[in-house]
């Protein structure tokens, strides 16, 4: 599904140069629930960010189904994030100014799926998250494992073949990420959706199928 | 997308309505500029229907005193001795009521079986060569003019298409000023206010060269002569009249001068609308700036879920120009109000010019303001972007 291969990421600023990721291969094979472990700043989020095409590597291949994404303009891989792909945060990135309904669908929007249809896939995404009864509010309206039901929502409605979740439960108490993580484990049994989940929680990453950890960068595991 | 951003704009009225306001009130105020200056400017197009240039115009006065066989002999010997000067082409007689002078005489009726409201000058016969009016139609006055039944006019071609429909009037008789008059000829035009004026329907009734009651003596020079040569024609008039109280007035500065009343406001209006426009665009500059920069997030997002770099440039400038349409929309709804209503003395078609304009402007500017910072907005790395927050 998608592989990567030999992934350098180096941000420069003025000062200084950091090595965020240094020769990471990995490779996500479809219906994987895969975890990603390691402190802080060891450069999860931005393995993450490269396997969901929204970063690009300072070197290495990113090969997406047999594909390398070089091979990829800028239209295509807005394409194939908008069809393939599901995002996750860790502070939900909810737009304040839409309703719960309204976030659902922006993923179709960017697909041109016409207004009724789209309400109905929407719909359907709330039911599976719980929350179809609350698709008229705000988010501001929302208690924080709602907003991320809601986030999840958004990421399930286009039928994406994976999800990409980077600290989905971080901002989170226990009862509340255990919620999110059922939802995402169901995805994954239910569904075969790939799951690659950026985690701080070891008893979170016991439950996935496989566990890469990290340190400066490294693969250590 | 469309409808999205409508959404979008709708849930954020607070914020936007400032900017529909901005909108709102820049629109009035350049419609009020814009019918101002282009309803100026459509009145300055159409032609006064004499010539300025190489015009000289001297009030001359004939004090009641003396006999009318005296002042007729004191005039024709003017018109003899000018006539004679090289320099000089022709000289002509008309009433006070003389161009850019400020003096009008209006009168109206009904003795033709329907109103008519005409604004009058009085002139010779040779006024109308002398000024170079436009015959449209028939002919200008003539020496037997003052030996017929009826005393001559001729029309304005304003007032022959407001009273008489462009229908033959020729050698017709219509009671003007308590008079039958015979119509003798048409001009094009006859505005001799202002060229920032309307042409009003006018009528010029003939009066002998000799008569008293035409004091203004109009003199159509050689072009180029040199004002030098003033000279030598205020000792001729004066000599003739035994008088020395009066002045020769260069039309041409007089048209300049009366023009400048309405040219000055005109580019002060204008230049503070630019700095109005200035500001406006800076302040839009900003706004959009600063929405971009608190909305970096928002745009990541729409990255990460598949909007490409066009979507989100599109996505900006969608919403300000719907903003800028709804402004300019409500501002239309009271401006349309002046040429329904006909609420001032201006014509419908410089009402839709002025809007039309000032639609035109505040949509480019909006646009050049909106073009830079959507632009930026697409530019925005989604992974830093999200990362920020
Ligand atoms: N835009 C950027 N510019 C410069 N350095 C960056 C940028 N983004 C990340 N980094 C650096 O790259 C390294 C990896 O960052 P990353 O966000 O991937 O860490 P992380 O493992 O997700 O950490 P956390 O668990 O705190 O989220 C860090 O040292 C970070 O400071
Ligand atoms: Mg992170």
């Amino acid at each position: 599904m998608i592989s990567l291969k030999d992934i350098n990421k180096v941000y420069r600023t003025k000062t200084v140069e950091t090595l965020a990721l240094n020769n990471i291969s990995l490779n996500v094979p479809k219906g994987e629930f895969l975890s990603i472990m390691g402190p802080s700043g060891c450069g999860k989020s931005t393995l993450l960010n490269i396997i969901g095409l929204i970063d690009e590597p300072s070197g290495g291949q990113v090969s997406i189904d047999g594909q390398n994404i070089s091979n990829y303009n800028s239209k295509a891989i807005a394409r194939f994030r908008n069809e393939k792909l599901g995002f996750i945060f860790q502070s939900f990135h909810l737009i304040s100014d839409l309703s719960v309904i309204d976030n659902v669908e922006l993923p179709l929007i960017y697909r041109k799926v016409g207004a009724k249809q789209r309400r109905e896939m929407a719909e359907e995404a709330l039911t599976q998250v719980g929350l179809k009864n609350r698709m008229r509010h705000f988010p501001s309206q929302l208690s924080g494992g709602q907003k991320q039901r809601v986030a999840i929502a958004r990421a399930i409605v286009g039928k994406p073949s994976i999800i990409l979740a980077d600290e989905p439960t971080g901002n989170l108490d226990s009862v509340m990420g255990n919620e999110v993580m059922d939802i995402l484990l169901n995805l994954n049994n239910n569904s075969g959706t790939t799951i690659v989940m950026v985690t701080h929680d070891e008893s979170m990453a016991r439950k996935t199928n496989r566990l890469v950890r990290l340190f400066d960068g490294s693969q250590v595991q | 997308m469309i409808k999205h951003i409508i959404k979008l704009i709708w849930n954020k009225k607070k914020s936007n309505f400032l900017m529909f306001l901005e909108i709102f009130f820049s629109f009035l105020i350049l419609f009020a500029v814009f019918t101002f200056v282009v309803s100026n400017l459509r009145m300055y197009q159409s032609p006064l229907g004499f010539d300025t240039e190489d015009m000289w115009l001297a009030h001359l006065s004939f004090p009641s005193e003396l006999d009318s066989a005296t002042v007729a002999d004191t005039k024709l010997r003017l018109v003899r001795e000018l006539n004679a000067k090289p320099e000089i082409i022709s000289v002509g007689f008309t009433n006070s009521i003389t161009p850019f002078s400020g003096s009008t005489w209006v009168t109206s009726n009904d003795d033709n079986g329907f109103d008519l409201q005409t604004w009058v000058v009085e002139a010779d016969e040779h006024y109308g060569p002398t000024a170079g009016v436009n015959i449209v139609e028939g002919r200008w006055f003539n020496e037997e003019d003052a030996l017929g039944k009826y005393p001559a006019v001729v029309f304005n071609r304003k007032l022959w298409e407001e009273y008489f429909d462009e229908q033959p009037v020729l050698d017709s008789i219509y009671k003007l000023n308590g008079k039958e008059n015979i119509v003798v000829g048409i001009v094009e035009n006859y505005k001799y206010r202002s060229e920032f004026e309307e042409e009003y329907p006018t009528t010029l009734f003939h009066k002998p060269v000799h008569d008293a009651g035409l004091a203004s003596l109009h003199i159509r020079l050689q072009p180029g002569t040199s004002v030098q040569f003033e000279e030598e024609v205020n000792q001729t008039i004066a000599g003739i009249t035994k008088r020395s109280d009066f002045i020769i007035e260069n039309l041409d500065e007089k048209r300049k001068d009366n023009s400048r009343s309405t040219w000055i406001p005109m580019i002060t209006l204008l230049s503070i609308c630019l700095f109005l426009i200035l500001n406006v665009a800076l302040g839009l500059f900003g706004v959009l700036w600063y929405n971009i920069s608190k909305r970096r997030s928002e745009i990541g997002l729409r990255r990460a879920l598949g909007a490409t770099a066009d979507n989100i440039s599109f996505q900006f400038i969608s919403e300000i120009m719907l903003v800028t349409i709804a402004g300019i929309l409500a501002g239309s709804f009271f401006t349309l109000q002046f040429p329904l209503m006909k609420l001032l003395e201006v014509e419908n078609i410089d009402y839709y010019y002025a809007m039309g304009l000032s639609a035109l402007i505040i949509t480019v500017l909006v646009l050049v303001c909106a073009f830079y910072p959507s632009r930026q907005a697409a530019g925005i790395n989604p992974a830093i972007a999200l990362h920020e927050d």
